[in-house]
């Protein structure tokens, strides 16, 4: 097997301490165009059912492709949202790529000097909490290892925003090896129904209970799927 | 369980045939890996098997499991950090435990958890080997020591083989590099699957391998995506009462739409 990716390894080493959405965001950012040899990154997430707001963007060109892509609907940054895949799009001017966004390639291509774009799901099993997308001035795909990395730094980003917003207060990040347990997403699914809620409150209400019973959470999980435990009854 | 050998190549025909069918324009992945380990249980005559994959960070992640307890299994090797499944990813060889009482010397913290939390004894791991590495490995367990027989090993590395070609698409397999992309979309589905499960189960008031049934049933009969309608039901866009009717006659692949 390949080595961990720098990307991957220098996310892994961002420490958590008062950092907010906005500063995590750029921290990720940065981190990608130092090491995936990309010109800009952006991050945007998804606030309500259809808004995305743009926490980050490394410089104008990163900034304009967000809204562009936004204005029109479509493009990688949407289509990565939806399909909650990444997508490498090594030359927007390419035109078998151009004929997947037509509006968006045309816009890219008259407005910015965007010509290599890579959108990276923050994908949480079905929830989309938003995407990471970078880019390159050059026509040229990411190589295999810089794929790997990409994915797996999305994958970091994407557990770091959810520890944020299911634990606003916490010192650590959220556990990425109790956060891959099967447990904790069954679990995520009774508790979005027991509160009628979506599964990122769900995770929230766990870790707070978890926090504030001063247990881990893969054990609160295991109680939730054991039927031990209920947020039905609302518990304190 | 002994079979006469023409029973026995009816069923790997019958097997290979299901397989191949499912994996036609658009299949879905996961759902291929669901059978796949379902037919291991019934082929290679053992008690529970389940399928890990290595993620983008390098760490193996469960992806399918004949049945719950063969997920902790996986679990349990996953959290000590040592076991046959990790050598088998690591040498890209299999790896056969006859019995798990002799190899405490070899994992002493698996061999620990297995006795604390499990009832397995032997441990059989085939790699899914990909140009001379291995992206994930297929793990056999049985509650009974033994040795993996010989007439099976070929069998259940032909079975690795598929899910290897089932997870990265023939596509995928000539084009090196979206090997990655593949692998993530797999973990993703996995996920997804397992939140749906819990949706279900709190429902219908019932246990996770039977919403997980409910699950199957209903994505097979519509031929839909199991990890499509998964997410749908995480997202509330699914009624969970669309998946009411519930076959009596439990899983596995020959109950088979």
């Amino acid at each position: 097997m390949p080595e961990l990716g720098v990307v991957t390894r220098a996310l892994l080493g961002i420490a958590r301490r008062g950092a907010d959405e906005r500063a995590l965001a750029e921290a990720i950012c940065r981190t990608c165009v130092e090491g995936l040899d990309v010109d800009g990154a952006s991050i945007s997430m998804l606030t309500g059912s259809d808004a995305r707001e743009t926490l980050c963007a490394t410089d104008d060109t990163a900034q304009l492709l967000e809204e562009l892509q936004f204005t029109v609907n479509e493009g990688p940054c949407v289509e990565a949202a939806t399909t909650g895949n990444p997508i490498f799009v090594p030359d927007v001017q390419d035109t078998t790529d151009a004929a997947r966004w037509p509006a968006f390639a045309a816009a890219v291509v008259e407005q910015t000097d965007g010509r290599a774009l890579f959108a990276l799901p923050l994908q949480w099993g079905a929830i989309n909490l938003g995407v990471l997308d970078m880019y390159r001035r050059r026509p040229a795909a990411l190589s295999d290892a810089q794929r790997r990395d990409a994915i797996g730094a999305a994958d970091i980003a994407t557990l770091m925003m959810l520890g944020l917003r299911s634990d606003p207060d916490g010192e650590d990040w959220l556990d990425a090896a109790v956060a891959s347990r099967a447990e904790v997403h069954q679990a995520t699914g009774m508790v979005l129904v027991q509160l009628g809620a979506s599964a990122p409150e769900a995770l929230a209400r766990m870790r707070a209970y978890a926090f504030a019973h001063d247990r881990l959470l893969i054990d609160v999980a295991r109680d939730v799927v054991a039927r031990r435990l209920s947020f039905a009854e609302d518990v304190e | 369980m002994s079979r006469s050998p023409t029973d026995r190549e009816r069923s790997v025909n019958q097997a290979f045939v299901r397989l191949a069918d499912t994996m036609v324009d658009d299949y879905d992945a996961i759902d291929l890996l669901d059978r796949l380990v379902g037919f291991c249980v019934d082929l290679l005559a053992t008690d529970a098997a389940g399928i890990v994959l290595g993620d983008a960070r390098r760490e193996l992640r469960v992806v399918a499991a004949s049945s719950e307890a063969a997920e902790l299994m996986e679990l349990l090797q996953l959290q000590s950090d040592e076991g046959p499944c990790l050598d088998c990813f690591q040498s890209v060889a299999p790896v056969s435990v006859a019995d798990l009482g002799d190899a405490a010397d070899r994992w002493p913290r698996f061999v620990a958890a297995v006795a604390e939390r499990s009832q397995f004894r032997a441990v059989h791991a085939l790699p899914l080997r990909l140009r001379g590495q291995a992206i994930g490995a297929l793990n056999l367990f049985d509650r009974q020591p033994g040795p993996f027989p010989e007439r099976d090993m070929a069998l259940g590395q032909a079975l690795a083989d598929v899910a290897t070609i089932g997870i990265l698409q023939e596509r995928a397999i000539r084009r090196a590099e979206v090997v990655s992309e593949q692998l993530q979309t797999a973990l993703t589905s996995r996920v997804t699957i397992e939140q749906a499960k819990g949706v279900l189960s709190q429902h219908f008031g019932e246990d996770v391998e039977a919403a997980f049934d409910r699950l199957r049933r209903y994505a097979r009969r519509r031929n839909e995506k199991l990890a499509d309608v998964a997410a749908r039901v995480v997202r509330r866009q699914l009624d969970p009462d669309v998946f009411t009717p519930r076959d009596p006659s439990g899983r596995g692949p020959t109950a088979r739409h």
